[in-house]
């Protein structure tokens, strides 16, 4: 069952659902349009007002909808705009990547990143850098028959 | 044999052997009917205002009630191998108003501590008396095997009992019936899934922790050995002997050891077990697929749900609301809801298992997920007041006091 490298199709490209926080990472994702850095475009970005807004259920129904990998981003700890928001993000992620690697996904396909309102450059390269390890994954288990 | 002891010196962390005042107690409760009696003095002296306890309908057959009547409770008396219900998940605002008591086995008992965590009652007003549990057999696997082994009618039982590890029956004829467990489990009989595996036979995390490990010779089946836990398990004693309704002693150091022995054995047992049920499965889309294909066949009734003593959501929940059969994905977001908060918080106890319609072997898929989690916090759920894992606010919060805390970063 386990995808093969070489049964990746050579199209395909990984989906991964992004989150970002109002604030900082959303900000960033802004930053990284004006700065102009180069990021491939496979993205699909939410804004929620906190990372600690995304639920797991949020995260569940992303990767049951098709998505290769979750990304999660928010500001950087001690900076959060209602003051603890993404230290609760961390402890739910922290119980989300263990469950994950239990049912047998990855630990790669769940990320966590903090991202500040003036790091464009830095999403441009977390974007880079998850893209292409979800690339070497290949297609996510959880993926439903026919979804791409 | 040592002094009776008066109810003003019983102190917390006291190891005592007890047994009921009242013969008709004595004869009717096993092991001297201790448990029975300070239930029922409880009750009389107007300590808790109600008890809840199993209704007795045959040798294997019970049913839960809160009552405020000493004779239910006393005709309640005897402890049962084959136990329907977990009681904890009778705990709740609409029932639990004013002091409660009840006898709990270790499942139960933890079960009433992760739920005073999550507000669904009062832990100073639910006076929980430990029973120690070497495991419990599901009424529908004891009728199962006494047609297919004992050859038997549940009619002709007067009575059972576990005797140097065979589980006995006694027919009305007078005749004995024994088969060894081991025996019957081979053959999938005898103990419930999960309580071949439990971890927890004694239980600390109670008021009081009673039992018949630990009972000399010559007061076997008339003793009950006690250790006070908590200064409301010695109010309990206390209100016991004042009233009248039971006898103590000290326990002697060989009785201590004795117990302290069984529970060791016991633990052996189930540690073995747990090896074996939780033998590793590879990584990645094997692990995957293993969780599909044991879930095949649910129907999505919730029952698990239902029954389950630590899920305090109600009715509205998220991992009900937001599932649906007809999203056809490769795994249902129930479960997966359910995996994830059941990881931190599953105590193991089998309740699902027992309800599920499509006979899935929930509670084994659900420590799947419990044991590696809660060993990675050092967090046993119902073994004490520690938050949950997961409703940390911090990941600080979540490292461990006495020394190597978490992994989490």
């Amino acid at each position: 069952m386990k995808p093969e490298k070489n049964e990746i199709p050579e199209a395909w490209e990984p989906k991964i659902v992004m989150f970002c926080c109002n604030w900082c990472s959303y900000a960033g994702a802004d930053g990284a349009g004006i700065g102009r850095f180069q990021q491939p475009a496979s993205m699909r970005i939410i804004r929620v007002m906190c990372s600690s807004r995304v639920d797991p259920v949020h995260v569940f129904s992303a990767f049951l909808e098709g998505a290769d990998a979750v990304l999660i981003t928010g500001c950087h700890l001690g900076d959060c705009h209602y003051i603890n928001g993404n230290e609760k993000t961390l402890v739910k992620f922290n119980f989300m990547r263990s469950m994950l690697k239990e049912l047998g996904l990855e630990e790669e396909r769940l990320q966590l990143n903090w991202i500040s309102a003036s790091e464009g450059e830095k999403f441009s390269e977390v974007v880079r850098a998850v893209t292409e390890q979800v690339r070497q994954l290949g297609p996510s288990i959880l993926k439903p028959e026919g979804v791409a | 044999m040592s002094e009776l002891k008066a109810g003003s010196d019983i102190k917390v962390g006291d190891k005592l052997l007890g047994w009921a005042v009242s013969e008709d107690v004595r004869s009717r409760g096993a092991s001297g009917g201790l448990v029975t009696a300070v239930l029922a003095a409880a009750l009389e002296t107007g300590f808790v205002e109600r008890v809840l306890v199993l209704k007795r309908v045959s040798e294997f057959e019970a049913y839960p009630v809160f009552t405020s009547d000493v004779k239910e409770v006393l005709e309640s008396a005897g402890s049962m191998h084959s136990v329907p219900v977990n009681l904890a998940r009778y705990l709740k605002p609409e029932t639990c108003s004013g002091k409660i008591a009840l006898p709990a086995k270790p499942c139960d008992t933890r079960a009433v501590v992760e739920r005073a965590k999550r507000n669904v009652l009062s832990p100073e007003n639910t006076y929980v008396i430990g029973l120690n549990c070497g495991g419990t057999m599901h009424p529908e696997t004891v009728r199962k095997m006494l047609e297919a082994v004992y050859r038997l009618g549940p009619e002709e039982i007067e009575g059972e009992e576990i005797l140097k590890g065979k589980l006995v029956f006694f027919t009305k004829d007078g005749k004995e019936h024994a088969v060894p467990i081991d025996d019957l489990e081979a053959e999938g009989l005898g103990r419930r899934d999960s309580c071949r595996y439990c971890q927890v036979k004694v239980p600390k995390n109670a008021d009081l922790a009673c039992g018949n490990w630990g009972v000399p010779g010559d007061l076997a089946g008339k003793g009950t050995f006690v250790e006070v836990m908590t200064e409301k398990g010695a109010e309990l004693l206390r209100n016991a002997v004042h009233a009248g309704f039971a006898e103590l002693i000290s326990a002697d150091e060989k009785g201590i050891s004795a117990r302290e022995k069984v529970n060791k054995v016991m633990l052996g047992m189930s540690e073995k077990r747990k090896a074996e049920v939780f033998a590793p499965i590879e990584n990645g889309g094997e692990r995957f697929e293993y969780f599909r294909k044991e879930l095949e066949n649910c129907i999505h009734c919730g029952a698990c749900k239902a029954v389950c003593p630590v899920c305090t959501c109600g009715e509205d929940s998220k991992c009900t609301a937001y599932s649906s059969l007809a999203d056809s994905y490769r795994m249902s977001l129930f479960h997966m809801v359910r995996f994830l908060h059941l990881s931190d918080s599953c105590i193991g106890c089998g309740q699902c298992e027992d309800v599920c319609p499509a006979e899935i072997l929930l509670t084994r898929l659900y420590q799947r997920f419990a044991v590696p989690i809660q060993k990675e916090y050092r967090y046993i759920p119902g073994m004490s007041d520690r938050t949950p894992p997961f409703f940390a606010l911090k990941p600080e919060d979540n490292e461990d006091k006495e020394g190597s805390g978490c992994s989490c970063r």
